[in-house]
Formats: C-alpha cells, structure tokens, sequence
C-alpha cells in the first residue's frame, strides 16, 4: 500500500450519481498530508501519478463545475470506445449546448424559457427530458428551472469547447 | 564521408507555412512545429552548424508567431461571451454536435474496489511516519579470560565514611575546595556524590549564600 495505490482509487470511485473522484480536501485528508507545504506535495503527487499513467492513456482531470479531481480516458481512446452520448442526435447535442450555454451565464442554473429563447424552438419538453434521464440536467417543473449536473463537467472537456469556439470564432472573422 | 543537409530544404518550408499563414490558408494553431525542430536537431553536426543558424532563426520566428497567435486565441476565450457569439452566427444542430465533437471523453470508474477497502488502507495510511532508530547490534569484545563482573572491595558506605574521615579536618570550607587536590574526573564525581549522600544523613551541612560546607 502506497500513496499512489491510495491515489488511484480516490480517482477512480463513484461518489455520487453524477459524481466521480475526491476533492482536494478528501485527497489530503485519506492520504494524511499536512503542514503548510500540503498543497504543492499533493501537486506533485498528482503531476507524477499522471506522467506514470499518461502511456496507459489516462488522465487526471479537474471538474471546475464541483472541483472534483478524477481520472479520465485519454480523448484517442475516448474515440474508440465511442464516448460521445449524442452521436446521432444533433437535436439533443444542440439543446445541451444552449442549456450550457445559460447555465454558465447564472452560475449552473437557468429558466426554461431562456433555453426554448435560445434553442429558437416552441418546446424543449422532450430533449429536456431526455438529458435529465442522461443525468446532465436536473429540472425543477415548480420553478421552471434547469440546473446543470457535475455530469457534463466529467465528460466534456470544457476547455477543449472554449477552444473549439474561439477557433471558429477566429475562423469566422479571418473569413469576413 | 557524407553529411545531411537539409537546412536549405528547411528554410523553403517555413518559408512556404509563413506565406501560408500570411495569406490565411492555414493557422499556425493548428500546425504541430516539432516536426521541424525534430529535424533541425537530428540533421545537426559540426559540419552544417554554419548553414543551419539561419534555418534555426527562421523556425523560431514561426515559433514566435505562433505564441503570438495563441496569445490573440487566449484574449478571444471570454467563456459566456462566447457561447453566444457562436450561437448568434445561427449554427444547425449539425453544427453544434460538431463543435461539441472532440470534447468529449470517458471518465475512468474502477467499480471493483470495495469502500471497505478504502477505510482498511486509510487505517493504515493515517498514522505519522515513524523513524525507527536502528539498534547496533553489541560486539563482544575480547577480554583475554573469563569475564568477571567488577565487584568494589569496599561497601559505599564505608567507602563514604572514609572520604567523610579525610574531609572532616578540613571543615569548615568552601565546597570547591574540597575536590582542590582530585584531578581525576571520575574521582571527583564519585566524592560529589559522597558529598550528596552526607548531606543527606546529616552528617554534613551546607549553606547556599556562601558555598560553605560545615559539619
């Protein structure tokens, strides 16, 4: 038994429904760092175990929705295996990223109607539905309201979209 | 003997990427440039190291420029703002699943470790590192003869009232004055310590303010 083993697992457990992986605090609490260098060690920790597994074609990721750390599949074999849930369904691709889109704006949250605002449709009840039951949304029908799961930061690589539209964006204005 | 050089070759290609930056047909973003610095390094020797400065200059120029472009991609990465421009250029559903393509990615879930598991290792991994001191182990030394434990030939107290005997006409006097003439140390520690046992039985007294010894 050692850090690493400790690690690994911390990373690689389901916490919740919609949760992967520990918190800062958790890895530092089941791994009995402390002192005031705690957070740098456990840096190092981390930069390390993720060097190591890097050629098994894993990595440890950061979820900036719950600041949970987990372990993730490299985006190579993410494409073998399939990963995207909305190959084939644009639709519901489309209505996840406008739900993203509102939700990021209000702090993981929004109305309904600024979503069918956005999505330019008369109703969203069924896409809605059908992300709720994926698990990235939860809808609250009393409120009207939408909350965005920790799901969507585990499996999309926001970073990765940020850079993705600034690219377009780039793209677009080079074009005009 | 032959030697590579394709520091010419080199050149033309980034001369070509920069025209083809200038011009808009690629984005340097989206163009890997260790390729080139591979080359330029193994191609490399004493022999061509004349001809390869103005190549290695020229790969770092694209290099700068490159930064110089992420640096603009960076500026551009308001992350509402964002969403919404993309959004307001009326994309389809298509579109939009395209875009969300390469983000995604699998997260790793080991369901086959128990959280039993994890409170038996926490047990063990929850306590302070302990350094153990290593014991030498004793080598027995060689005495020539059987080993004897050292028995004094005298008892401690008739050692004590010995010293006691020796001391008494000296009395009164300062405590320092009683070891004047020892120049052993280990003397000196065991009449101190004769001193202690006398002060104790009363048989001697002391006084503090002026370090006299008196009976």
């Amino acid at each position: 038994m050692n850090e690493i083993s400790i690690l690994m697992h911390l990373l690689s457990r389901r916490v919740g429904l919609y949760e992967f992986g520990a918190t800062e605090d958790e890895l530092l609490r089941y791994l009995n760092i402390k002192g005031k260098n705690k957070h740098v060690y456990l840096k190092q920790l981390i930069i390390d175990l993720s060097n190591y597994i890097e050629p098994l074609g894993y990595h440890i990721k950061f979820n900036p929705l719950n600041f949970y750390w987990y372990l993730s599949i490299n985006s190579e074999i993410s494409d073998l295996f399939k990963t995207n849930p909305f190959e084939g369904h644009p639709s519901l691709a489309a209505t996840l990223f406008c739900t993203l889109a509102c939700c990021l704006k209000n702090e993981g949250y929004t109305q309904i109607q600024e979503i069918i605002k956005l999505r330019k449709k008369k109703n969203l009840s069924e896409d809605l539905k059908e992300l709720s039951k994926k698990g990235y949304l939860l809808i609250d029908h009393n409120n009207n309201e939408i909350r965005l799961t920790p799901l969507i930061g585990y499996q999309l690589d926001l970073n990765q979209l940020f850079m993705n539209l600034a690219l377009k964006k780039s793209e677009t204005s080079s074009k005009n | 003997m032959g030697y590579d050089d394709i520091s010419e070759e080199l050149t033309n290609y980034i001369d070509t990427v920069k025209e083809d930056v200038v011009t808009g047909k690629i984005s340097l973003l989206e163009l890997e440039l260790n390729p080139i610095f591979n080359e330029l390094k193994e191609s490399l020797n004493v022999y061509n190291i004349f001809n390869y400065s103005q190549t290695y200059e020229k790969a770092c120029d694209l290099l700068s420029l490159k930064f110089e472009e992420l640096k603009n991609l960076l500026n551009h990465l308001d992350n509402d703002e964002i969403f919404m421009q993309f959004l307001k250029s009326k994309p389809n559903d298509i579109e939009i699943e395209q875009i969300l393509g390469n983000c995604w990615r699998e997260v790793f879930h080991l369901k086959s470790i128990s959280p039993e598991f994890m409170i038996y290792s926490n047990r063990r991994f929850s306590k302070d590192r302990l350094f153990i001191e290593k014991i030498e182990h004793v080598r027995k030394e060689q005495t020539g003869g059987s080993f004897l434990l050292e028995i004094p030939r005298q008892k401690f107290t008739e050692k004590m009232m010995d010293f006691y005997n020796l001391i008494k006409n000296k009395l009164p006097c300062k405590f320092d004055e009683l070891f004047d003439e020892i120049q052993d140390q280990m003397e000196v520690y065991e009449y101190f310590v004769y001193i202690l046992h006398l002060l104790q039985i009363g048989l001697l007294k002391y006084q503090k303010t002026t370090t006299i010894i008196y009976e």
